[in-house]
């Protein structure tokens, strides 16, 4: 039972910078937690504060409601894996791995054991006397993960573990830590700028930018509801689209083409008539006519076509409307063409309007 | 001019460049060997290559009874040894935690340790002796030794910690996680990737002493307690009775254990030993 908390954490630095800003999560035992957010968002100090490694200006970090400010990193019970593995050159994978293990004065055979089951797990028993500049890039990459198993610690830490290494075996490892985790079920916190990785492993996601929390919440939660335009672009690939418009007379104007809403957003709406917003719409959610399985509310646009992207399975259109750009996604069957000016449909219900001001997604909880 | 003409024009300048350099190395060495052989005592009748080479001078230097040699010899291990032992421990320290920490005055004290190494260790000739003096260490090796390792510390603490630098600090942090405090961290992880800087600390700190001679002069008083650059100075420069192939044979003995030195550490001079430990 490993749970976390973070109290009000924030993070300034002696000239002034603030890196992190009021942070507050529980993490409950045996989450994945993702951390995710562009570069500079403070999702690394904020982990690394976690570890220890950086003093925690303000605010309270708790492990099983234990306050660990003033605890020494190796006395947190923590385990962290780093961007570039951080192994040490001089020794081999086994002392590497076994590191920790001695320095704690574990006993010689139970160090065995441990290192002995982690390289099984990890395919490294063949390379426990190499030195890691005999590996390769992924073999450094399990050795480090290797070396965080072995610790038994109650709580893993990785920071962009897998971004050194090449797209495909990025997806193997991606897929290897996922199953690792379900077989150790430790508390594990993972920081990366990849949406994609957060997406596929995170049990909750935790969107942060400019050091202050934008989200937190499930990657179907993330995805489908983003509290603010942030999240909605940042969460998706392609991102999601960000159209200017008025409201008028419960239908959204964007030049002079005019969406119609459904009840519920209109209901919504209904303080922004006359004011500018923005819809929020994902570009699978922008199809052409063959695609559009519900067409209560969808609603055609004329958009002028000019790139289409053929991906193999799909065509990536890229659309422009009354002078805004927007993407949309349809089937690779219907052949269109760049030039051309088609029928689009908005799947409006799942479009999202935004606050043009604050950028919050109107109708979220807090913005009611 | 085809490729291959370039070529072989660039080879032969190459060549030539490192001949010259090679005869301006090798032949003083040669006629300081050369003359360590020749039978007479004087410069003049001395000759690269020996009609009639003679192991005398050598002999003499080792004859117990005639000669000083051996002592001056062992009081030069002794110092440089000390010297290089404890210039490395201190350099090692000093610059792992200027590499490695923020403290109040660490700039500062890199700024003085910067203007520090621009002077030479005699222009503070005279400090240096009252401070002897005022401290009784004049004709001893302790006293001597402290002013080698003094000497040493400011360059040579620059050079590491510009090394320690490279080192990625990630490698710190992995260890801190992985429970190792301060001193482990220098002893366990530092200090073995390390090794080619400290190698060249460690040469430095041994050479210097031998090859000084002013301060060595001026501290050391009596004949048994002189090193080999004073001792040697000795035997030429007698107003009767130089004898400057004698000198030459001691000369040429002093640097076999430069030599040897250079043979240990010659391994651990090529870099790149941090390979692998991060990406990159």
């Amino acid at each position: 039972m490993t749970t976390l908390t973070l109290k009000n954490v924030t993070k300034r630095y002696d000239n002034k910078v603030q890196a992190v800003t009021d942070f507050n999560l529980e993490v409950e035992d045996r989450e994945f937690i993702v951390f995710v957010g562009p570069s500079g968002c403070g999702k690394s100090t904020t982990l690394r504060m976690i570890a220890g490694l950086e003093d925690i200006s303000e605010g309270d970090f708790l492990i099983d409601n234990k306050r660990m400010n003033d605890v020494a990193s190796k006395d947190r019970d923590i385990a962290m894996v780093f961007q570039n593995y951080a192994l040490y050159p001089h020794m081999s994978v086994y002392d590497n791995m076994a590191y920790g293990l001695k320095i704690r004065k574990v006993p010689k055979d139970e160090i065995k054991r441990r290192v002995d089951d982690a390289a099984k797990i990890l395919g490294l028993e063949k390379y426990l006397d190499r030195k890691p500049k005999a590996l390769s890039g992924g073999q450094r990459q399990r050795v480090a993960l290797g070396r965080a198993i072995v610790r038994d610690a109650s709580v893993f830490l990785m920071d962009e573990p897998l971004s050194n290494l090449d797209s495909k075996l990025r997806v193997q490892m991606r897929s290897e830590i996922i199953k690792l985790h379900n077989r150790l079920n430790t508390t594990t916190i993972y920081v990366t700028h990849d949406q994609t990785e957060a997406m596929t492993m995170a049990s909750r996601i935790v969107i942060m930018k400019d050091g202050v929390i934008q989200q937190v919440g499930t990657p179907k939660d993330v995805y489908d509801n983003p509290d603010n335009m942030f999240v909605g672009g940042f969460i998706g690939s392609p991102s999601m689209n960000f159209l200017n418009g008025t409201v008028v007379n419960g239908q959204f104007k964007i030049g002079n083409v005019l969406v119609t809403l459904t009840d519920d957003q209109q209901a919504r709406l209904k303080a922004y008539e006359g004011k500018e917003v923005v819809l929020g719409i994902r570009p699978e959610h922008v199809t052409d006519d063959n695609g559009a399985y519900d067409v209560t509310h969808a609603h055609r646009v004329p958009a002028f076509i000019e790139v289409a992207e053929l991906t193999g399975a799909e065509q990536i259109l890229y659309a422009n409307l009354e002078g805004q750009d927007f993407i949309g996604r349809v089937d690779a069957q219907n052949a269109i063409e760049r030039g051309q000016t088609v029928d689009l449909v908005f799947h409006m219900e799942r479009a999202h309007f935004f606050d043009k001001e604050t950028e919050l997604r109107i109708g979220a909880v807090d913005t009611i | 001019m085809t490729k291959k003409q370039s070529k072989l024009i660039r080879l032969t300048i190459s060549y030539l460049i490192i001949l010259t350099m090679t005869a301006i190395v090798l032949y003083p060495l040669l006629w300081v060997l050369g003359s360590s052989f020749n039978p007479g005592n004087s410069l003049n009748s001395s000759q690269m290559f020996p009609d009639n080479p003679t192991l005398k001078h050598y002999q003499f230097l080792f004859d117990l009874e005639r000669s000083n040699y051996l002592l001056w010899y062992w009081n030069s291990m002794k110092i440089s040894l000390m010297t290089m032992i404890f210039s490395v421990i201190l350099v090692s320290f000093t610059a792992y935690s200027f590499s490695r920490y923020r403290f109040v005055g660490r700039k500062n004290g890199l700024m003085t340790f910067l203007i520090l190494q621009m002077i030479p260790n005699f222009a503070a000739l005279i400090a240096i002796f009252v401070l002897a003096t005022r401290l009784q260490l004049i004709d001893t090796h302790l006293g001597l030794i402290l002013f080698y390792v003094g000497g040493q510390i400011p360059m040579s603490t620059w050079l590491m910690k510009g090394y320690l630098d490279t080192i990625p600090k990630d490698l710190d942090e992995s260890a801190r996680m992985d429970g190792a405090g301060h001193f482990r961290i220098f002893i366990q992880i530092i200090m073995p990737l390390a090794k080619p800087i400290i190698s060249v600390v460690a040469l430095f700190a041994f050479i210097a002493p031998l090859g000084d001679f002013i301060i060595a002069r001026i501290l050391l008083r009596s004949n048994e307690q002189y090193t080999l650059a004073v001792g040697l100075y000795d035997l030429v420069a007698k107003q009767f009775g130089n004898s400057f192939t004698t000198f030459a044979a001691g000369a040429v003995l002093v640097s076999v254990p430069i030599a040897l030195l250079f043979l240990v550490f010659q391994k651990y001079f090529v870099s790149g030993l941090t390979a692998g430990g991060t990406k990159g």
